[in-house]
């Protein structure tokens, strides 16, 4: 009986939360869902009228959309792969006794302090400017054309800008993860004839499995939705070649200011987006069971 | 083949000298067990061996070879760890292939000898599970079956036993003592246990402090303790050491008589006590007594089927010719 009253109790206790919680998601769901089904220009206020699935039709058959998807898989490809393989080696030094380990860790982790627009402005002008950028002047030393990083490689450019604000992250969650690997398989491997690349292919890499697979999930969550950077580096541009779906849907509904259309794109991120972690959940999920 | 030599080996971490210098022979085939209390660097001498650590100074020979500079690998040892130090995300039969895999060798002669020690220690029916589904006395037979594979010299064992609960290990240590029977391969075994030294030991090696107190074989430690650390450190339960002047009657500044040395009588005797605690065992029964002047308790063995009660009055007279003798620096007098 009193478990009974209890969980009662408890489902009272935490119904605000779960209710401002849901409000909180399902409000704004629902009213984008709404939108989406309207012609709703933000010029032409007052003019709303019902447009069935007009918005979707337009949203999918732009061809700035199909650009913006393969671009927002690049750029969520492109930064796991530099922050998982850049985490592994970095960790693996860090790992490393050496005169000045903690000041060198508190530096590594320094760049998930800084705020994305304020990165991204930091490489933009100090980097990769292309007259005035340090990639120039050491390109001009050594007497090489000067990269015009945001015109030439743009995609590639932001994501560098991007890894290098999720690098820490990574090198953080797989240094705990390989300081938990225990010593002594590490030393009976080493008695069983494996040398320091066998090791850690055979008892570093699987052992840290777990924690890559946290890691993807993470960042995948947070890089499908990339935003600040693009905004103050290219824009979305040239053309298409920046603009991911996050962009995509900004600019439809701030700068075409057409409401109806980026509500649709929204619903489409958000399908997109489930379709994608589901995946991951079924591919790398079961990693975390083991 | 398995000869091992330590040639005035010295261990130092920092400025602290763990093992003093060192001399010691291991034969081939011998099961070799170093014994010691907790902290006297049992096992780091036993790395030293492996070569998981480097030895501050002196000489390593391995079958006449100088192995000192020899990384672990190629020293052609096996050690089994006390945590098993399995690979967690490999499977049974993968674990015990790992040292087979890494040297090269061929599947078929890869599965002969995992079939072979899968039968000798029992774990055919495990082959396919993870470490993690295996119980603790499974998962020693697997860390047993990794170091048997690789054919070694020798084997290193740091305190196998030590995660198992009583029952298991003695059952490990009768398996343990069969194996080197039939491998007839050099065996070194580190445990503080005196008990599973006293049984599988074909030599014990007396470790203090980094120091070899004394090494021989089980029953010569137990008969001619060399000097008072050892006499007290082997045996169960422990040797009587008197002091003062029951020990001066006998010209010596200590005496020791083992439980089963000290006659019982209920109507004369030398010395004279009342009767503690007592533990029956079945087959024979300890006796803890008390107030005889010689010592805080003085341990006897009895028959098991003695009937005196706590707090009788009991007369005790050591055999004499199992007293052993030990002079002021607690060496013993021949
Ligand atoms: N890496 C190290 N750095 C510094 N001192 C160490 C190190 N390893 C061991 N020691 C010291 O060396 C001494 C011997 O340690 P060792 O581990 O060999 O003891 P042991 O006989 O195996 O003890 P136990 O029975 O508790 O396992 C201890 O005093 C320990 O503090
Ligand atoms: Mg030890």
């Amino acid at each position: 009986m009193a478990t009974q009253h209890s969980r009662a109790a408890a489902r009272l206790m935490i119904s605000p939360a779960v209710i401002l919680l849901l409000g909180w998601m399902l409000i704004p769901l629902g009213m984008t869902i709404y939108f989406s089904f309207l012609r709703y220009n933000l010029l032409m206020p007052g003019t709303e009228a019902w447009a069935g699935f007009e918005n979707y039709s337009y949203f999918l058959t732009d061809p700035a959309f199909f650009a913006a998807i393969w671009n927002t898989l690049f750029l969520v490809g492109g930064v796991l792969l530099i922050t998982v393989v850049g985490g592994i080696l970095l960790a693996l030094l860090l790992d490393q006794p050496f005169w000045g380990q903690g000041i060198v860790r508190l530096l590594v982790i320094a760049p998930f302090f800084v705020m994305p627009t304020v990165s991204a402005l930091v490489w933009k002008n100090m980097f990769m400017n292309p007259v005035n950028g340090l990639f120039a002047f050491l390109a001009d030393a050594i007497g090489m054309q000067p990269v015009d990083f945001f015109a030439e490689i743009p995609l590639l450019s932001i994501i560098l800008i991007v890894a290098w604000g999720w690098l820490p992250f990574a090198t953080l969650i797989l240094l705990t993860a390989m300081q938990s690997l225990d010593g002594e398989q590490l030393e009976a491997s080493e008695m069983d004839g494996a040398g320091a690349v066998s090791r850690f292919f055979h008892i570093v890499l699987p052992h840290l499995a777990r924690a890559i697979t946290v890691v993807i999930l993470i960042q995948t969550i947070f890089l499908l939705s990339i935003f600040a950077e693009i905004l103050v580096t290219t824009n979305g541009g040239p053309g298409t070649a920046t603009t991911n779906l996050t962009f995509l849907v900004y600019a439809e509904s701030l700068l075409r200011f057409d409401v109806g259309t980026g509500s649709a794109g929204g619903v489409v991120a958000v399908i997109l987006a489930n379709i994608v972690a589901i995946f991951l959940m079924r591919m790398i999920g079961k990693n975390l069971d083991a | 083949m398995g000869r091992i030599t330590l040639d005035k080996i010295t261990k130092s971490f920092g400025d602290v000298q763990v093992i003093p210098p060192l001399d010691l022979t291991i034969e081939d085939g011998e099961f070799v067990v170093f014994v010691g209390p907790s902290g006297c660097g049992k096992s780091t001498l036993l790395r030293l061996i492996a070569g998981l650590e480097d030895v501050s100074s002196g000489e390593i020979r391995i079958d006449g070879k100088n192995a000192t500079e020899t990384p672990p690998a190629k020293r052609g040892l096996a050690m089994v760890f006390q945590s098993y130090a399995l690979y967690p995300h490999m499977s049974v039969r993968k674990n015990i292939a790992f040292p087979l895999r890494m040297a090269g060798m061929d599947q078929k002669e890869q599965d002969r000898r995992i079939d072979n020690a899968a039968k000798v220690l029992n774990l055919s029916d495990y082959l396919d599970r993870r470490p993690g589904q295996l119980s603790g006395g499974q998962r020693q037979r697997v860390a047993i079956g990794r170091a048997i594979v690789r054919e070694p010299a020798a084997f290193l064992f740091d305190e196998p036993l030590s995660n198992l609960d009583a029952a298991l290990r003695v059952g490990m240590r009768l398996e343990i003592s069969e194996l080197h029977n039939r491998l007839e391969t050099t065996m070194i075994y580190v445990t503080h246990d005196q008990v599973e030294a006293m049984t599988m030991a074909d030599k014990i090696v007396v470790l203090r402090a980094g120091l070899i107190e004394q090494v021989g074989s089980p029953l010569d430690l137990y008969k001619h303790p060399r000097n008072l650390f050892v006499a007290g450190f082997i045996g169960s339960p422990t040797m009587n050491l008197i002091a003062g002047e029951p020990a001066r009657a006998y010209d010596a500044t200590t005496i020791g008589v083992r439980p089963e040395h000290m006659a019982l009588s209920t109507e004369s005797g030398k010395w004279t006590g009342k009767v503690g605690v007592a533990e029956h065992l079945g087959s024979d029964t300890f006796l803890h007594i008390h107030e005889t002047g010689l010592a805080e308790t003085i341990t006897v063995r009895a028959d098991g089927e003695v009937t005196l009660r706590h707090g009788d009055t009991v007369h005790l007279t050591p055999v004499e010719d199992k007293i052993h003798r030990f002079d002021g620096e607690g060496m013993r007098i021949s």
